[in-house]
């Protein structure tokens, strides 16, 4: 509570103060204007009633406040009348005495203590007020002024009951209401009202000065004493019907001060009778008129009340109603414009200023704001004022529930003042679903304050009920969207071209790579889009020979009708600066209905690092082979000269020949046939030699081993004549075809046997022998094993031999060995060296049969 | 062709270096005895008359050289004319030392050969 707000409660307890003190003191005068000297109670008496009513508005620990201010009134006005003082205390205890027991029975018994709305309540304030509060202080009041006035006790008893009865029952209704509804100045009144409650007025008002302050004697409305009354009871039971028990009460008052001051004055019905004896009658006769009246009238606004209270709810189940419908299937994205509009609907309807839908942040630790409506008048004052109540923080401390962890998930109900913020009057519902806390709905008005019965909340709680389901349907259609966003940007973040096919092999999706593909480098499926069929296109580009589509369609197919786990394909592309190369896999789409993903992925760089590397080892085995063939000099030399030696001998013994007569033609036959061999012996070895040597692109191919193998022996044969070393062949004549590049695997088997010949020349060993071997160790591989009688390979040697550079031979380079792995892995197949059980070396490799192409 | 016609023996292992060494030396008036390897030729009675033999250097098994030491230990000197399809100087060199009447490398001059088996036949004579 700030410092402001509480002086600025005081100021208005002290002003109320001030205010019952005058009250007190003009009600004082008024009373003695309406007594019958010399007889000291009045006819009627305000003070009490003004007291009484001051009681009921105010809280009792304030009471004593108003009592005190009253005391200063009651000496000014009864010491003035000169009574004695002992006097003048007694009656202000008297009258002190009326006003608490009125006070303390109405606050005892009634449930709603400053209103006369129901049967209940005025009957309370009948008993209470006008019954026993006066009957209780009479006898006092009357005790005192017997003994100090000398006046007959119960006379006076009796004047002071029946006054201070008809004061506190015309007097406290009136202004009570009076009070608590200029609290809420201007009252709402249309002007039909207005003009009605003017008009009733006037008529009371004449209808009463021309009854009951005409003369006595003129005898106009002479007769029973109960005519002239008859002529303002339809006036007061119009004022009980149409405005309740406040024009009830403010319609008694008028009628009894009016008739009473006509009594005392000697006019009127009553006029004509002594004014002692017509006192009484009349005070009898404006209690029982007016306690029935009082009851009709509050009979009347209960039922009014009760049918106002049933309109509401029906107004409200429709309210209630059209809330739901209008939130059922609303999107997510339309839903701030909704609570706008049905937070301005329940706030109008429930006639308040400010109607907050408050949310719990994404991390679900603090509110924030979802949507406010503020009542476009109310926020007009405040902007007038400089203040602007709706923004900023204050808003945050009226939600008095906690976060989801903590309890209580209970509406608050905060029907009094919240003096810091200058709120009435305030109420907060928790928004919650499925057990989960999403919110808050918080109503508030600043103008007036207001109740929130239960019954209201439960209602509310069904308001709160549907905003809770709207926001968690967005908060899950926000999920919801933010992880499709999120597959769809990781979709399209994929430098990959992506197309996702159904089970018919129709395509519902591609990736941004997909769309954006430069023209140039089209492929058999580049054109397609999303609804094409992918495999009815791949099918007629296969039957237009389009290249790749045949082997990518079949790949599909079988992805799609689940005999294939999954499919890939490398493919070049033509492209007009250089080929690229790109890899399409296809996979199974993981989805209950079947269909598959289709990738597209460069693989240029990797393709062309792969090249690169082949030429490169290419290259090198080029070189290796040209350094073996310089190693094979002297045996290619001896392969050459012998038949050259056997053709120019014979040539030269042809032209001997020649010279013999007869001619011996059979033997120039014979020799001519020699010749012609022995050339075609010297030329098969040269085109082997070229065979060997050249750098051709590999080609993969079906290769007869054994028949490679011979002509490698052939090669070496006259270097195994040289080093005397035996070369035997044992290969199996059932040896199945392989595929590879003969070049390259002539290199291989060169290579392994000059190092077995070497080994052997190496070795002081009796048996110079070389075995080559080839056998099929299983259904899916050849092997070819190169058996020397040598020294053997050093331990732990038999991995380091294939490492590149690594040698034994003083003039070696290290390298073949090192290229006869790569060739052999490049094959698909292994290569291992090991020791023979009875001495040497033996190396054998294994390709296999369904082997991967010769790269 | 008389009985006292000098023999020229051939011991190649490749066929038609011997046949063309056959014809050739058998048109020049010799007689001619081919063999295979140096166990054939090893295998032949010791021939009457003079005679020589033409010995190819490189062969299986025994080579040129192994036949010229094993002759030498039998006590059945014979001129050889070395005969090579890859020869080089140290080879050359220990051929003459063994006393080889000449080293002849492949493919060779036949006047160079006629006149190598017309020494040897003088130092076999």
């Amino acid at each position: 509570m700030t410092r402001e707000a509480a002086g600025f409660r005081e100021l208005r307890t002290a002003a109320a103060a001030l205010g019952v003190c005058v009250g007190y003191y003009v009600g004082a005068h008024f009373g003695f204007l309406l007594r019958f000297p010399p007889m000291t109670p009045s006819v009627m008496w305000p003070p009490n009633a003004i007291l009484t009513t001051a009681l009921l508005l105010a809280p009792p620990r304030h009471w004593w406040i108003y009592l005190f201010a009253a005391l200063p009134a009651h000496l000014a006005a009864e010491l003035g009348a000169g009574w004695p003082t002992s006097l003048v205390l007694i009656l202000f205890a008297t009258n002190c005495s009326e006003a608490l027991f009125a006070a303390c029975g109405v606050r005892w018994l009634s449930d709603a203590p400053r209103r006369f709305d129901t049967l209940r309540r005025v009957v309370v304030f009948i008993i209470a007020a006008v019954i026993v509060a006066p009957f209780l202080s009479s006898f006092l009041d009357a005790a005192a002024v017997a003994a100090v006035q000398r006046e007959p006790y119960w006379s006076v008893w009796q004047t002071r009951l029946f006054s201070n009865a008809l004061t506190e029952l015309t007097v406290v209704p009136a202004l009570v209401i009076a009070a608590t509804r200029g609290s809420a100045w201007p009252w709402p009144m249309s002007l039909a009202r207005t003009v009605e409650a003017a008009c009733l007025g006037a008529l009371l008002l004449i209808a009463g000065i021309a009854v009951f302050t005409g003369s006595a004697e003129s005898g106009t409305l002479s007769g029973p004493m109960g005519t002239p009354f008859a002529v303002v009871l339809p006036f007061m039971l119009w004022a009980a019907v149409r405005f309740g028990p406040g024009g009830a009460s403010s319609a008694l008052l008028t009628t009894a001060l009016l008739s009473i001051w006509g009594a005392t004055h000697g006019r009127g019905p009553l006029g004509t009778l002594p004014i002692a004896e017509g006192v009484l009658p009349l005070q009898i006769f404006l209690i029982t008129i007016a306690t029935p009246l009082m009851c009709l009238a509050a009979l009347i606004e209960e039922r009014r009340r009760a049918q106002d209270t049933l309109g509401e709810r029906l107004r409200f189940e429709q309210i209630l109603s059209n809330l739901s419908a209008s939130f059922v299937n609303l999107p997510g994205h339309s839903m701030d414009g909704a609570f706008e509009i049905w937070l301005r609907r329940l706030g109008e309807f429930l006639r308040i200023d400010h109607v907050l839908l408050f949310q719990f942040d994404g991390e679900g630790k603090e509110l924030v704001v979802a949507s406010a409506w503020t009542d476009p008048e109310v926020r007009h004052r405040f902007e007038d004022s400089g203040e602007a109540p709706t923004q900023g923080e204050p808003w945050h401390q009226l939600v008095l529930f906690s976060p989801p962890a903590g309890p209580p998930l209970e509406p608050v109900r905060d029907p009094g003042s919240r003096a810091g913020l200058d709120i009435r009057s305030s109420s907060t519902i928790p928004l919650e679903a499925g057990g989960e806390a999403l919110g808050a709905l918080w109503l508030g008005k600043l103008t007036a304050e207001r109740t929130w019965s239960n019954e209201l909340v439960q209602r509310l709680r069904l308001v709160a009920g549907i905003f809770a389901s709207a926001l968690a349907r967005r908060k899950a259609d926000n999920a919801l969207r933010t992880s499709e966003g999120m597959k769809s940007a990781i979709l399209a973040s994929l430098p990959s071209r992506v197309a996702v096919l159904d089970h018919e092999g129709r395509i519902i999706a591609v990736n941004e790579s997909w769309i954006r593909r430069p023209s140039e480098e089209t492929t058999w499926d580049a054109r397609l889009g999303v609804g094409a069929n992918y495999v009815a296109t791949c099918r007629h580009l296969a039957s237009a020979a389009v290249p790749f589509a045949q082997v990518a369609l079949a790949g599909v197919e079988r992805v799609l009708d689940g005999s294939r786990a999954s499919f890939s394909l490398e493919y070049a592309c033509g492209h007009p600066v250089a080929d690229r190369w790109f890899a399409m896999s296809v996979v199974p789409l993981n989805h209950h209905q079947g269909g598959a993903v289709i990738s597209h992925t460069d693989v240029t760089e990797r393709k062309r690092a792969e090249i690169d590397a082949e030429r490169s080892r290419r290259d090198l085995a080029h070189f290796t082979r040209r350094t073996t063939i310089g190693e094979l000099a002297a045996s290619l030399a001896h392969e050459l000269n012998q038949p050259l030696t056997g053709i120019l001998t014979n040539a030269e013994a042809a032209q001997q020949f020649l010279h013999v007569t007869p001619l011996d033609r059979d033997e120039l036959r014979s020799i001519m046939c020699d010749v012609i061999q022995d050339a075609r012996r010297a030329g098969d070895v040269i085109k082997r030699l070229r065979d060997f040597l050249g750098k051709g692109e590999p080609k993969a191919m079906p290769l007869d081993l054994n028949a490679l193998i011979q002509g490698v022996t052939k090669l070496v044969s006259s270097d195994a004549v040289i080093r005397n070393v035996t070369v035997r062949l044992e290969l199996d004549p059932n040896l199945p075809l392989v595929t590879g590049d003969s070049v390259q695997l002539q290199q291989v088997v060169l290579n392994l046997m000059l190092n077995a010949m070497e080994a052997i020349g190496e070795g002081e060993c009796a048996e110079h022998r070389l075995v080559v071997r080839t056998d099929c160790p299983d259904t899916e591989s050849v092997r070819v094993a190169v058996e020397d009688s040598g020294p053997g390979l050093r331990d732990g040697s038999q991995e380091q031999i294939f490492e590149p550079f690594f040698t034994t031979k003083r003039e070696g380079m290290g390298m073949g060995l090192a290229i006869a792995r790569s060739i052999i892995e490049a094959h698909g197949g292994v290569i291992l060296a090991a020791n023979n059980a009875g001495g040497g070396a033996i190396f054998h490799f294994i390709l296999p049969l369904v082997g991967a192409p010769a790269a | 062709m008389t009985e006292s016609q000098p023999t020229v023996f051939v011991v190649d292992d490749d066929l038609s270096v011997r046949r063309g060494l056959e014809r050739l030396l058998r048109l020049a008036g010799y007689r001619v005895e081919t063999f295979t390897s140096a166990r054939e030729f090893l295998a032949r009675v010791a021939p009457d008359g003079p005679s020589c033999l033409v010995l190819d250097v490189r062969m299986p098994e025994q080579s040129g050289f192994d036949l010229h030491a094993a002759l030498a230990a039998r006590g059945r000197p014979l001129p050889v004319i070395f005969i090579t399809g890859h020869g080089d100087i140290p080879m050359a060199v220990r051929a003459m030392k063994a006393g080889a009447v000449d080293f002849l490398t492949k493919p060779f001059d036949v006047e160079a050969l006629f006149h190598a088996v017309r020494q040897a036949l003088a130092r076999a004579s």
